[in-house]
C-alpha cells in the first residue's frame, strides 16, 4: 500500500508539470489554431534563466517570477515576428515553423549554457523529503504540485474573470466576429504566447528539480505530454489538466507495475504506454474528453 | 495567362510530357545526373547517393500530404520498418537486395494500410499527432528485439547480390566489391547510386502517373474536400487508405535505401521525429501538391547542409557549436524564412521565372 501511494504521490507531480505544459499548448492552440511544437524548448530556456538568475544572487522567488516573464516574452516575441505573418496558411506550414523554431532556440541554448546538465536550485535542501500517510515524499514534487495547483486556480480566475479573459474566450470562438466587436486579437495571440512560455518556465523550472537536472534535453518531455493534450482534446483547458495529471499517474503506476510483467517488451514500456493509450482511445472518441467536435457545413 | 500550352482534349491533359520544354528538360536533366558519379568528389557522391534516397521519401510523403492532404508526422516510422526489414533479412536470411528492397516497402505498407483508417476518423493536427505516436511506439517495439534488430547498438546492413553468402566477401555482402565494366573502374558508392538513380527515377515517374491517373485525382478531390468528392461519386475511405498504403510503401523502400547506404543503422537518431520533419520541410520548400517540389525540395535540403557547413565554419560566434549543430541553426533559420516569405516554395519561384520568359518583353 505504501509503495502505492509513493507512486501515487510520485504520479501526482509528474502529472502537475504534464497539465501545465499541456495547458500552454492548449492556450494557444484555443486562440490560433497553432499548435505549438517549441514549447519543450521555451521549458529548457525558462530552467536555464532561473538557474542564471539564481548565480547572479536573485533571490528564489524573485527568479522564478523572472524567468516565467523573460520566457514569456520570449514566447510572445516567435508569435509577433514567425507566426504572425503565417496567419491564414496551411496546418502542417505552422506545425513545421515551430518545431524550427524550436531547434534554433535549442541551438541558441546550446550556444549559450553548453551541453552540460546542471542541477537546478531550490530554497529548500534538495533531496529532503516529508513522510504523509507512509509515503516519501520530496519537498521538489509537494511544490510542483502546489505551484501548478496555484497556477491552475489563477489561469482559471483569469479566464473568466478579466478583459483579457473574456477577450480569449471571444477570440477562441470567432477570430473574425472578435475582431469585429473591437478585441485586438493580435494582442490576444500575443499573450497565450506569453502564458504558455511562462507556464512552461514553471514546469520545466521544477521538472528539472532533484532527482533529475536540467540540461538541453529537457524540451524532450514535451513531446511526452503530447498524448494528454490530445486526450483531453485539444481545445479544452479542463481536459489538458484532467489528462496531464491522469497522464502522470499512469506513466508512473506503469512503471512500477506493468513494466515487470512484459519481460524483455517492458523495458521502458511506460514511455510508450500513453502514446497506445493515445491511439485507441481517438479510436472510440477522437476529439478527445472535452474537446468541441467539428460540424462541417457543406 | 498561360502557363503550359492550350489543352484542348483530356488526353492532352494527362499527357506525361505536357511540350517540347518538359521532353528537353527531363534529357538535360538525365544527362547530368548519369555524368554526375564520374564528375563529383567522393564526398559529392555520397551527398547524390542520399539526396536520391530523400527523393524517394519526399516523394512518398507527397503522396500523402500533398496530394491527398493528410499530414503525417510519422514518415520516420515507415521508413525505420523498411531499413530494418532490409537489414534483419540480410542478416539473418541472407536474401539479396533487389529482393530485400521490395519486401522492405510491403513491410512499411501493411503498417500504412493499417494506420489508414484512422485517418477516416481523425483529420489534421489529431491526425499528425496520431501519427506522431507511431514513432515512438515502432522504435519501442524494435528495441524490444535485440536479438533480430541489435537494440540499441544497431545493426549492420549486409548488402548481397545472390541468394547465399559468397565466399571471401566482406561481412557487408558482396554488392560493396567493385566492378569493372568496359574499362572504368565501378565503385560501390558509383553503383549504388546508379542503383538509386533507377529506382528514384521509376518512383518519381509512379508519382506523376499517380497524379494524373484516376486514383490521383481522387485524392486531390478529397484533399480539397471530402464532403465534395463523396458527392461527385469518390470513395473518401478508398482514396485516404490507398494514400497511405502507396505512400508507406514508397517510404518503406526509402528506408530500404537508406539502409543500405549507412550500411550501419541504428534506430534513434535517425529515425526520430527530425527525420519526419525534414521530409516534411522537403516538401514545403519544393512547394505541396507536385512531384517537381518533393524533388526540388528534397534536391535543395541535401545539398544545403553539407553547403552550410562549410560555409559557417569559419564564423567566430559558432565555432563553440559541432558543426551538425551549426548547420541545424543556419538551417532552421534557412526554412522558416522560406516558409514566410515564399509560400508556394522553389515551385513558386519556378512559376515566377517561366511566367516572366513566357511574357517577355512584357512585364506581365
Amino acid at each position: 500500500m505504501n509503495t502505492f501511494l509513493q507512486l501515487c504521490f510520485g504520479g501526482l507531480a509528474l502529472g502537475t508539470s504534464y497539465a501545465l505544459i499541456a495547458l500552454g499548448f492548449v492556450v494557444v492552440y484555443r486562440a490560433s489554431q497553432v499548435f505549438n511544437f517549441a514549447l519543450g524548448e521555451l521549458l529548457t530556456l525558462g530552467g536555464f534563466v532561473m538557474v542564471a538568475l539564481c548565480d547572479f544572487g536573485v533571490p528564489w522567488p524573485l527568479a522564478l517570477i523572472g524567468a516565467m516573464g523573460m520566457t514569456g516574452l520570449v514566447g510572445a516575441g516567435i508569435e509577433r515576428l514567425v507566426l504572425r505573418p503565417l496567419i491564414g496558411r496551411q496546418v502542417f506550414v505552422t506545425i513545421i515553423v515551430t518545431i524550427f523554431v524550436g531547434m534554433i532556440l535549442r541551438s541558441l541554448v546550446l550556444l549559450v549554457w553548453g551541453p552540460s546538465p546542471v542541477g537546478m536550485p531550490t530554497p529548500w535542501d534538495p533531496s529532503a523529503s516529508i513522510s504523509l500517510w507512509g509515503a516519501n515524499v520530496f519537498y521538489s514534487a509537494l511544490g510542483a504540485v502546489i505551484a501548478g495547483v496555484v497556477t491552475l486556480i489563477g489561469f482559471w480566475w483569469m479566464i473568466n474573470k478579466p478583459r483579457l479573459g473574456i477577450g480569449m474566450q471571444a477570440t477562441s470562438s470567432n477570430q473574425e466576429t472578435a475582431l469585429a466587436l473591437g478585441i485586438p486579437v493580435g494582442r490576444i495571440f500575443g499573450s497565450t504566447w506569453f502564458i504558455a512560455g511562462a507556464v512552461a518556465a514553471l514546469a520545466g523550472i521544477f521538472l528539472s528539480m532533484f532527482p533529475r537536472n536540467l540540461d538541453s534535453n529537457l524540451g524532450f518531455v514535451a513531446l511526452r505530454a503530447f498524448p494528454a493534450v490530445i486526450v483531453g482534446g485539444l481545445d479544452s483547458i479542463r481536459g489538458a489538466v484532467v489528462a496531464g495529471l491522469g497522464l502522470g499517474l499512469l506513466e508512473v503506476l506503469a512503471q512500477g507495475y506493468v513494466n515487470e510483467h512484459l519481460g524483455q517488451f517492458g523495458h521502458n514500456f511506460h514511455t510508450v504506454f500513453p502514446y497506445l493509450v493515445m491511439v485507441l482511445f481517438l479510436v472510440f472518441k477522437p476529439h478527445g474528453l472535452f474537446g468541441t467536435k467539428e460540424v462541417e457545413r457543406v | 495567362m498561360p502557363t503550359r500550352p492550350l489543352v484542348t482534349s483530356y488526353k492532352d491533359d494527362s499527357r506525361l510530357f505536357a511540350d517540347i520544354w518538359h521532353k528537353i528538360a527531363w534529357t538535360l536533366a538525365l544527362v547530368v545526373l548519369v555524368a554526375w558519379p564520374f564528375m563529383a568528389s567522393a564526398r559529392w557522391l555520397t551527398i547524390g547517393t542520399q539526396t536520391l534516397v530523400a527523393v524517394v521519401g519526399a516523394v512518398s510523403l507527397m503522396i500523402l500530404t500533398g496530394f491527398a492532404g493528410q499530414i503525417s508526422l510519422g514518415h520516420a516510422a515507415f521508413m525505420a520498418i523498411g531499413a530494418y526489414t532490409v537489414a534483419v533479412a540480410g542478416h539473418v536470411l541472407h536474401l539479396p537486395f533487389w529482393l530485400g528492397i521490395p519486401m522492405g516497402g510491403f513491410a512499411a505498407a501493411i503498417v500504412g494500410l493499417a494506420v489508414g483508417p484512422f485517418a477516416l476518423r481523425l483529420r489534421g493536427l489529431y491526425l499528425a499527432l496520431v501519427t506522431l505516436g507511431l514513432i515512438p511506439i515502432v522504435a519501442h517495439i524494435l528495441l524490444s528485439f535485440p536479438e533480430l534488430t541489435g537494440g540499441v547498438s544497431g545493426i549492420s546492413v549486409p548488402m548481397h547480390t545472390g541468394f547465399s553468402a559468397v565466399e571471401g566477401a566482406s561481412s557487408l555482402g558482396d554488392m560493396t566489391a567493385a566492378w569493372h565494366v568496359a574499362g572504368l573502374e565501378l565503385s560501390f558508392q558509383t553503383k549504388l547510386y546508379f542503383l538509386y538513380l533507377g529506382i528514384a527515377t521509376a518512383v518519381c515517374l509512379a508519382g506523376v502517373n499517380i497524379s494524373r491517373s484516376n486514383t490521383g485525382r481522387a485524392m486531390m478531390a478529397v484533399r480539397d474536400s471530402d464532403l465534395a468528392a463523396e458527392a461527385l461519386g469518390v470513395n473518401p475511405a478508398k482514396a485516404k487508405i490507398m494514400a497511405f498504403g502507396i505512400s508507406s510503401f514508397f517510404a518503406g523502400v526509402a528506408g530500404a535505401m537508406y539502409a543500405f547506404e549507412q550500411q550501419y543503422i541504428t534506430i534513434e537518431p535517425p529515425f526520430d521525429l527530425h527525420m519526419s520533419v525534414h521530409y516534411i520541410s522537403m516538401i514545403v520548400i519544393g512547394g505541396v501538391g507536385t512531384i517537381f517540389g518533393a524533388v526540388a525540395g528534397a534536391i535543395t535540403l541535401v545539398m544545403l547542409s553539407p553547403l552550410v557547413e562549410t560555409l559557417t565554419a569559419g564564423l567566430p560566434i559558432l565555432s563553440d557549436l559541432t558543426s551538425a549543430q551549426r548547420s541545424t541553426l543556419v538551417f532552421s533559420v534557412a526554412v522558416c524564412g522560406f516558409l514566410i516569405f515564399e509560400p508556394l516554395g522553389l515551385f513558386g519561384i519556378y512559376l515566377r521565372i517561366k511566367r516572366y520568359f513566357l511574357t517577355w518583353p512584357f512585364r506581365y
